[in-house]
């Protein structure tokens, strides 16, 4: 079953957005597709979360943004992360690498 | 985030969002395809995944601007709360602003209805004053007669028209008594020029303007109130203008005054009048409209050509006149430019002042405010956060500030008009939405000028930590910051202070001047008269001494005698003068000031006469009286009585004998030197000719005596502009008042602001140091030794603040040069005077602090750990 926005925990979508941009500069659509395909269909990001947030780190200035062509050569806004970014995600990565493994640590000792 | 990005964030624009969202709808539309779907089909699917496109928008946009709303209200309601939970604060802070931005506004109104504003007339850069001179004699006969005023109509292609008007005081007697009013005589092609309509009734016809045409008037709106109450049935009602009954036949709007505020009426004037058709009859002030487009100096050249024509054609009386062409505004601004960029430089400096004050105020708040700083940063608030936070505190305080600032330029009108009635265009300044704007933009360059250091200081990170262990440690950290603000106060306040001593010193030193004549006990004043009077003189002159034993046998006047023109009040009438027993070539040409008064005026004026007689009162040979300066400038070392001399310009005198020399008096104003003067024996009085009466007792107590007495023997005549002579020395000299009094009103508030500062700063030093204080007194400190240190700190600053502004004021003395009498620009006097005053005043302001400094009670600050 696909989990929607409401069902990602708060914060979480900035960050699977920052890491997929990581891998490389992508436009919007991409990283919608992108989502959908690494997480197997399982996490479904609406346009009306993916744009705003992409605008919040471009504003917060994690994301840098810039005009291009897309390999249909269609004009397409692409965003790669910028250094502040990296740093971000770097920081996010590893508080969510402590907190999954806490969580799952307590899952499995509750067993 | 840097702050700077806070204030001016980035935003998405429209196109942009339009095809970035273009783009994900091709995409999926296309991958849609690739599924299987009709290319329509696709589309339509693709659209409704990706949702409403305006919803989109929005919540893209809400990214942008949610914050800096919500921020903004947020701040706003956090200084509310600042600014109730300091009181005292504020209210300091909001008075200064209100006092500095007031007085700002206030200058900045009258300059704006002064200076900047075109004159009250449509298109009314296209006006100019015409005036014809001669380039010989310094001082320019602008008068134009009435012919070459139609010659020129006639002749230029650069103007609309040109129009010519006169002005004269005339009885109106429809009421009880009769009231002197004034009238404008206004040529033809009058409404071409002003381009005015009047607002009730009609202009003048063809006819009116014509030779032998039905006479008619148009009054001014404030005659039309004063006299009619504004009747709106007016049109059609007659007046007796010296007993000729004229028509009323329209009222002019309001703004409309010219020659100047005082004009009640104008009537037309035909261009065929037999008397006009003299060359030599100069009585026109001309204005001329110029085509559109054209540039003043193209009208010059053209005027130029026309003249120089005329010349050609009438060479006795056009060949050596030439023509000047000035924008009517100048002309009408004359010099009340400088005073009021004067005024205005002071007021700004002021403000500069009371920003400097304010902004030291608010650093020592941010520095205790330094916990909830610190506690709002380790709470992960961004700078920018802080910084836009601490600007909205002080510029709620600016703007409220401002706010009440604007009573004050409301005043400003008044203020103006009773410091400096005769200012130009006073009647035209006003509180409008210019000026508001301009009190706001003043508003927010305050924020900027005092928010900012404290705002950016109090909330540096790397400071935040020490600063928070410092309120406890007992030895405080220096504050270099707070006391370069407190010198530049003090550096600008002996500025500002230098420039009114100068002022006033100079202002002194006029009523020191030793005019030449004694103006103690004089009273002036007018007759009604008119033009056509002169026509016969011998009657004229019975009148006039008919008038002047009628006041010399008035009980308690000692001596009575006319004169054109009030001697000391500024008046030019030069002229170039030829000696008819003829003068070598290599001498220097006569060019000297005519003065036209009755024989008696020298003993009125106790005008010592040094050699030879007063002037004969005769209608025969005509003789004259000379200074001195003309006696040394033209004959020195010759005996000047016995020659003839007879005035280029002047079109009814003949060769007059010279038949004394009077002792030099400043007839051409108070702060002129005495020129070489010539004083014409006129025993008959002209419109405009000034009565001058020597009273036993206060001149003024005089004023009804004399009025019933000419009452009797003149019933028709008007009598009016009774003025002591001194009272008309001090109305000359009014714009000149204006700059003084207002210069030294700023620079007294300037001076107790940096007082302020001053104190203020210092106080809070001695209390962020009163346990160091405490301590050192318990350790066996003597007092003195206490007082003299916070003593020193003060006076130092104080000090070198005084050395800056004086060198201030010396950069800035030339802007003076011109407004001052009888001193110098760098006057060391005055200078130091004010340094004195100035560090006078910062000993009683350091003393105060340093003092209550040195009677801390160690056992209490210490105990307070």
């Amino acid at each position: 079953m696909p989990i929607e926005k409401s069902d990602l925990l708060q914060g979480t979508l900035d960050m699977l957005i920052l890491k997929i941009v990581a891998l490389g500069p992508v436009h919007g659509y991409g990283i919608s597709l992108r989502i959908r395909q690494i997480s197997k269909e399982v996490l479904q990001v609406q346009q009306g979360s993916l744009y705003p947030a992409l605008h919040r780190l471009e504003k917060r200035g994690w994301l840098e943004a810039e005009w291009g062509e897309s390999e249909k050569g269609r004009q397409a806004k692409f965003y790669k992360l910028s250094a502040k970014g990296r740093k971000q995600l770097a920081s996010e990565e590893s508080t969510w690498n402590r907190l999954a493994g806490a969580v799952a640590d307590i899952l499995q000792t509750a067993q | 985030m840097s702050w700077w990005k806070f204030l001016f964030p980035k935003r998405a624009s429209d196109a942009q969002m339009n095809s970035e969202l273009r783009f994900h709808i091709d995409e999926l539309t296309d991958e849609n395809i690739a599924a299987g779907m009709s290319p329509d089909e696709a589309r339509r699917r693709a659209m409704l995944e990706f949702g409403g496109e305006e919803k989109f928008k929005e919540e893209v946009r809400d990214v942008y601007r949610v914050r800096i709303l919500d921020a903004s209200v947020i701040n706003l309601k956090s200084a509310f709360r600042f600014l109730r939970k300091s009181p005292t604060f504020s209210a300091t802070v909001i008075l200064t602003l209100a006092l500095a931005i007031g007085a700002n506004s206030a200058v900045f109104s009258a300059i704006d209805a002064i200076l900047l504003r075109p004159l009250p007339f449509p298109d009314a850069d296209q006006l100019v004053r015409v005036d014809q001179y001669n380039p010989k004699t310094s001082s320019p006969l602008h008068l134009v007669a009435p012919v070459r005023l139609e010659d020129w109509n006639r002749l230029n292609s650069t103007f609309q028209a040109l129009s010519g008007f006169s002005s004269e005081d005339v009885s109106e007697s429809t009421g009880p008594l009769p009231e002197r009013v004034t009238r404008a005589w206004v040529s033809s092609r009058f409404f071409q020029v002003w381009a005015v309509s009047p607002v009730l009734g009609r202009e003048f016809t063809p006819d009116e303007e014509a030779l032998n045409g039905p006479a008619a008037a148009l009054i001014s709106d404030r005659f039309w109130r004063r006299r009619f109450n504004a009747d709106p049935n007016i049109v059609g009602k007659n007046l007796r203008l010296d007993g000729h009954l004229t028509p009323v036949v329209g009222v002019m709007p309001p703004a409309f005054l010219f020659p100047d505020r005082e004009a009640d009426l104008w009537c037309p004037i035909p261009a065929g009048l037999s008397y006009g058709q003299a060359r030599e009859n100069n009585q026109f002030m001309v204005i001329g409209r110029l085509k559109p487009g054209v540039a003043v100096p193209q009208a010059r050249a053209n005027l130029a050509t026309v003249q120089a024509q005329l010349g050609r054609q009438f060479p006795k009386s056009d060949a050596e006149l030439s023509v000047g062409i000035e924008p009517l505004k100048e002309t009408t601004i004359a010099d009340a430019r400088r005073s009021l960029w004067l005024l205005f430089g002071s007021v700004t400096l002021l403000l500069f002042i009371a920003c400097t004050n304010i902004a030291a105020l608010l650093l020592s708040r941010s520095a205790q405010r330094q916990h909830e700083i610190s506690v709002r940063f380790s709470l992960g608030a961004p700078r920018g956060t802080l910084i836009a936070q601490l600007l909205t505190e002080t510029f709620l305080l600016a703007f409220i500030g401002s706010g009440l600032g604007l009573f004050l330029a409301a005043a400003a009108s008044d203020i103006f008009r009773t410091l400096a009635a005769q200012l130009p265009r006073v009647e035209e300044i006003r509180l409008d939405a210019r000026i508001i704007l301009y009190s706001l933009a003043c508003s927010v360059v305050v924020t900027l000028l005092c928010g900012l250091v404290p705002a950016v200081g109090g909330t540096r990170r790397s400071l935040s930590a020490p600063l928070a262990q410092s309120s406890r440690s007992l030895v405080s950290g220096r504050n270099p910051l707070q006391w370069l603000l407190v010198g530049i106060q003090v550096a600008l306040a002996v500025t500002l202070l230098a420039g009114a001593g100068l002022l006033l010193r100079s202002f002194q030193q006029l009523g020191r001047v030793s005019p030449g004549f004694d103006a103690a006990h004089l009273l002036t004043f007018q007759l009604g008269m008119q033009w056509g009077e002169t026509g016969d003189m011998k009657k004229l002159h019975q009148f006039t001494d008919g008038i002047l034993e009628t006041l010399r046998a008035t009980p308690g006047v000692d001596a009575a005698a006319i004169s054109v023109g009030a001697p000391g009040v500024p008046f030019r009438y030069q002229t170039e003068l030829k000696v008819t027993e003829g003068r070598a070539d290599t001498e220097p040409k006569i060019v000297a000031e005519n003065r036209f008064v009755s024989a008696s005026y020298f003993a009125t004026m106790r005008i010592p006469l040094l050699a030879g007689d007063v002037c004969r009162e005769t209608d025969g040979a005509p003789s004259v009286v000379v200074n001195r300066a003309f006696a040394d400038a033209y004959f020195p070392g010759a005996s000047v009585i016995g020659h003839h001399v007879q005035s280029l310009n002047l079109g009814y005198s003949g060769a007059a004998e010279i038949s004394g020399i009077s002792g030099d008096a400043r007839e051409t104003g108070l702060d002129h030197l005495p020129v070489p003067t010539v004083y014409w024996c006129a025993p008959h009085a002209e419109p405009g000719t000034f009565f001058l009466v020597r009273t036993r007792n206060a001149p003024m107590t005089m004023a009804e005596s004399i009025r019933q007495r000419l009452h009797e023997i003149e019933p028709q005549r008007s009598v009016y502009d009774f003025a002591p002579l001194e009272q008309r020395f001090s109305d000359a000299l009014a714009e000149n008042r204006l700059r003084t009094v207002l210069l030294t009103f700023f620079a007294a508030t300037a001076l107790s602001l940096a007082c302020i500062g001053l104190y203020g700063t210092l106080s809070y030093n001695v209390n962020i140091r009163q346990r160091e204080v405490g301590l050192r007194l318990a350790l066996g400190a003597l007092q003195g030794q206490i007082v003299k240190q916070f003593l020193r700190q003060g006076l130092g600053v104080s000090f070198l603040g005084c050395l800056a502004g004086a060198c201030l004021a010396a950069a800035f003395a030339r802007v003076l040069s011109g407004m001052l009498y009888g001193i110098s620009p760098t006057d060391s006097v005055t200078l130091s005077s004010v340094v004195l005053i100035v560090l006078a005043v910062a000993v009683v302001a350091s003393l105060v602090p340093a003092i209550r400094a040195a009677r801390v009670e160690p056992m209490n600050v210490l105990r307070d750990e």
